[in-house]
């Protein structure tokens, strides 16, 4: 493929001027110069920017022409689209059938594309040709304003074609003689972003740095903060139901704070620790019917392949009950959401985590009073709390034999999540090889663990649905394809509790229950 | 990587047009396209302004000494590559004659471009000889066009017998035909086409007319479409593409 080689330019003249004035020595004709205004979309989280891929709306300022999405990577045009309505695409559906579309699709996912900065921007072509008037290399002149009028970098891109390296060289040689050029690896997105001031996309993992000596006080302040943070980040976008990731993502955070209240015993003053566990197991429990909803939906294009294609089309209605369901439920988060308990929550929260150090005591005592933990040692409170939930998920677990009842096995995936959480909000106290070696066996556990709770709740929630679309009149060929569906989600269920043996049996090894006992030793030798 | 070669026994029935045109419709589209010029006269390659030389010539590439994409060169158009023609590929039959396994030769050259293209075009030389069964197994489907005469018709039963004949060599090769060069002016193009429409159900629905368009292509030096978007013969190999890459 042919690659582009890019440039910022020292602003000492217009570079294009400047081009077009130097055309005939450069052996460049100007092809063409047009004014765009482009808007960049990529996920909430980033996912096209961290692959690299910048996606764009293009349109033309002067109303020539229709509006198109453009695809480029290091400056390389993958593919364009002419759209018939100036439109972004939102969800993978919306894509279009570019070949390569299934590249985009799997970074997106479920997520939205939601639009970015926009800017508006002169590109300049220059066509460097041969003998038979054969474009040898193309020099692409960008220069952008952003909305407010700020100039980004103005950049020189010099597109090598394929087989005609050499003419590239030269013209480069020329170039960096008639302009002072520094080379440009990012992309104008991210260029455009950073000046625009727009928001830092969300972080899909929590990232922190957690000094092991400091007071563990400290350090579930720090974790509890962050947590309140991924909250507030995905806020608006679940109340607006952007995509279902901004819930799932609050979901987690909320899941998170409270397993690290749980764990917060001796750390936060009892009685405040007690209000605010119960805080949050109501804000997770509001979350939850439109979760399920949601995943309801995620699932649907995987329930209808479980099915013979001519029996597809008869869980329509099946889909338009989840449709309506997903809706109802999140008119319902909604009015949770703004309500004053929550914004009471909130506020109670906030002013909790404000300040530094021990919490006061719930009596008004000194800080530290009433929770002995608080004052010693992060790493070493942490140590202490994942020892014990290492010690019981391997307890409970040895415990399970394939009579056990599902709800076994519901709440030792309980008991993982929690060992896992531990890991993932206070990894940062440790190595980090030594928790990715302690975290990788667990995570698999988890898969199966998940697989088997999922398949158990999906299949109640599916027999569910069945006695509504009976309700409804749904006609027996839905009814027939939706017990075919249902027979797939339990041979799921089953493969997973199969397997659960033999991931439990990998995860109560010797190995494992050394990289465990490591973490203890890390925090003896941190302390 | 799909591979399809335009080829009829035939010449002057409009293969090169169809390469280079359906080459450029799909490119648009988005597809990472090649478009291989074995004609030894060079015809696609000079609608694409490039040079007619091959480093080594196409013996360098049908040995292996050098690999197909040292010599590909960039069309204008984004997404759109060839290799070029070079006037040593007169004697292909010779050599994949004087390769290990003649049939497999233009597969296996192939073979490394793969991950990098979508869609490869051979524009193939009016014949039928050793290269063109070399052709046959390299390719997944060919694209034959029929002007509705008497002589291309014939050709057309020729090379349907030659597929019918010789399984072995033609393996899963998809033979899809199409008319071209169409003048509805004529009685003769005109019957023919109800007759032909009648005896091949399975020649496609698009037909290429014969308009001075296609024939522009030569002055312009460019597929039909970047010079002229909206007329009538570009948007006849657009539909064509359409059916044709549905049959894909």
């Amino acid at each position: 493929m042919s690659e582009v080689r890019r440039f910022v330019v020292t602003p000492t003249d217009d570079p294009a001027a400047v081009l077009v004035r130097l055309a005939d020595e450069l052996s460049l004709r100007a092809a063409s110069s047009t004014v765009v205004e482009r808007t960049f979309l990529d996920t909430a989280d980033g996912r096209l920017d961290a692959a690299g891929v910048v996606l764009e709306l293009r349109h033309p300022v002067d109303g020539s022409g229709s509006a198109s999405l453009v695809w480029t990577e290091d400056g390389r045009t993958v593919a364009t689209h002419q759209l018939a309505l100036p439109e972004a695409p939102r969800f993978v559906a919306d894509l279009p059938a570019w070949p390569a579309a299934d590249r985009l699709a799997g970074l997106m996912e479920m997520r939205a594309l939601v639009p970015g900065p926009t800017i508006t921007t002169r590109l300049t072509v220059l066509a460097a040709l041969d003998r038979e008037e054969k474009t040898t290399a193309r020099v692409v002149v960008d220069t952008s304003v952003l909305r407010n009028g700020d100039d980004l970098p103005m950049l020189v891109e010099l597109h090598e074609l394929r087989g005609y390296g050499r003419e590239a060289d030269r013209l480069e040689k020329r170039l960096r003689a008639a302009l002072v050029l520094e080379p440009f690896t990012g992309s104008v997105a991210a260029a455009a972003r950073a000046a625009s001031g727009a928001p830092a996309f969300l972080p899909s993992k929590l990232r922190l740095a957690l000094h092991p000596t400091a007071p563990a006080a400290e350090a579930w302040r720090t974790v509890l903060r962050a947590l309140t943070d991924t909250m507030t980040a995905n806020f608006a976008g679940t109340i607006a139901d952007t995509d279902s990731e901004f819930l799932h993502d609050f979901r987690v955070a909320v899941r998170r704070t409270r397993s690290v209240l749980q764990e917060g015993r001796k750390v936060l003053p009892p009685e405040r620790r007690d209000e605010f566990r119960a805080g949050f197991k109501w804000l997770g429990d509001i979350t939850t019917p439109q979760r399920d909803a949601d995943v309801h939906l995620l699932d649907y294009p995987g329930l209808l392949a479980s099915v013979p294609a001519e029996r597809a089309a008869a869980l329509e209605p099946l889909r338009e009950l989840l449709v309506e369901r997903q809706r109802e439920c999140h008119g319902q988060l909604v009015a949770d959401l703004r309500s004053m308990r929550r914004a009471q929550l909130g506020r109670d929260w906030a002013e909790f985590l404000a300040g530094d150090g021990a919490w006061p005591a719930d009596d008004g005592g000194e800080p530290g009073s009433d929770a002995p933990d608080s004052l010693r040692p992060a790493v070493v409170v942490a140590a202490e709390r994942i020892h014990k939930a290492h010690t019981r998920l391997v307890r409970d677990g040895r415990t399970i034999d394939d009579g056990s009842e599902p709800v076994a096995l519901h709440d030792l995936r309980k008991d993982a999540k929690r060992l896992r959480y531990l890991l993932e909000c206070f990894g940062s106290l440790f190595p980090a090889s030594d928790v990715a070696t302690a975290v990788k066996p667990l995570k698999a556990l988890q898969d199966t663990l998940g697989t088997f709770q999922d398949t158990e709740v999906q299949a109640h929630a599916l027999e569910d649905m069945a006695v509504q679309l009976v309700e409804r009149g749904a006609p027996a060929a839905t009814l027939l394809a939706l017990g075919a569906v249902i027979e797939g989600v339990h041979a799921r269920g089953a493969a997973a509790r199969v397997e659960f043996a033999q991931r439990f049996a990998a995860f109560d090894s010797h190995t494992v229950t050394k990289a465990y006992e490591r973490l203890s030793e890390d925090a003896e030798e941190l302390s | 990587m799909k591979v399809l070669a335009t080829y009829n026994i035939k010449g002057g029935v409009g293969k090169t047009a169809t390469a280079v045109n359906l080459a450029y419709e799909a490119a648009s589209r988005g597809n990472r396209v090649l478009v291989w010029d074995l004609d030894p006269q060079g015809a696609a390659t000079f609608y694409f302004r490039i040079r007619p030389k091959v480093k080594g010539g196409g013996k360098a590439i049908v040995s292996g000494r050098r690999d197909l994409d040292e010599v590909i060169k960039a069309s204008d158009y984004d997404n759109l590559d060839v290799v070029p023609a070079d006037f040593s590929m007169r004697n292909l039959d010779l050599m994949i004659e004087g390769s290990k396994k003649p049939l497999a030769t233009l597969r296996r050259v192939l073979r490394s471009v793969a991950k990098e293209y979508d869609l490869v075009f051979l524009d193939c030389p009016p014949s039928i000889s050793l290269a063109s069964e070399s052709v046959f197994r390299a390719a997944d489907a060919l694209l034959v066009p029929v002007i509705p005469t008497t002589l291309s018709i014939r050709t057309f039963e020729q090379l349907d017998r030659f597929v019918e004949e010789n399984p072995e060599v033609v393996k899963d090769l998809d033979v899809i035909g199409f008319f071209s060069m169409v003048d509805r002016r004529k009685r003769l193009h005109r019957e023919l086409l109800v007759e032909l429409r009648a005896a091949r159900p399975d020649l496609l629905d698009e037909l290429i007319p014969a308009v001075t368009d296609v024939e522009r292509m030569g002055v312009h030096r460019q597929p039909v479409t970047a010079f002229s978007p909206g007329s009538r013969a570009a948007r006849s190999y657009a539909a064509l593409w359409d059916e044709i890459s549905a049959r894909l």
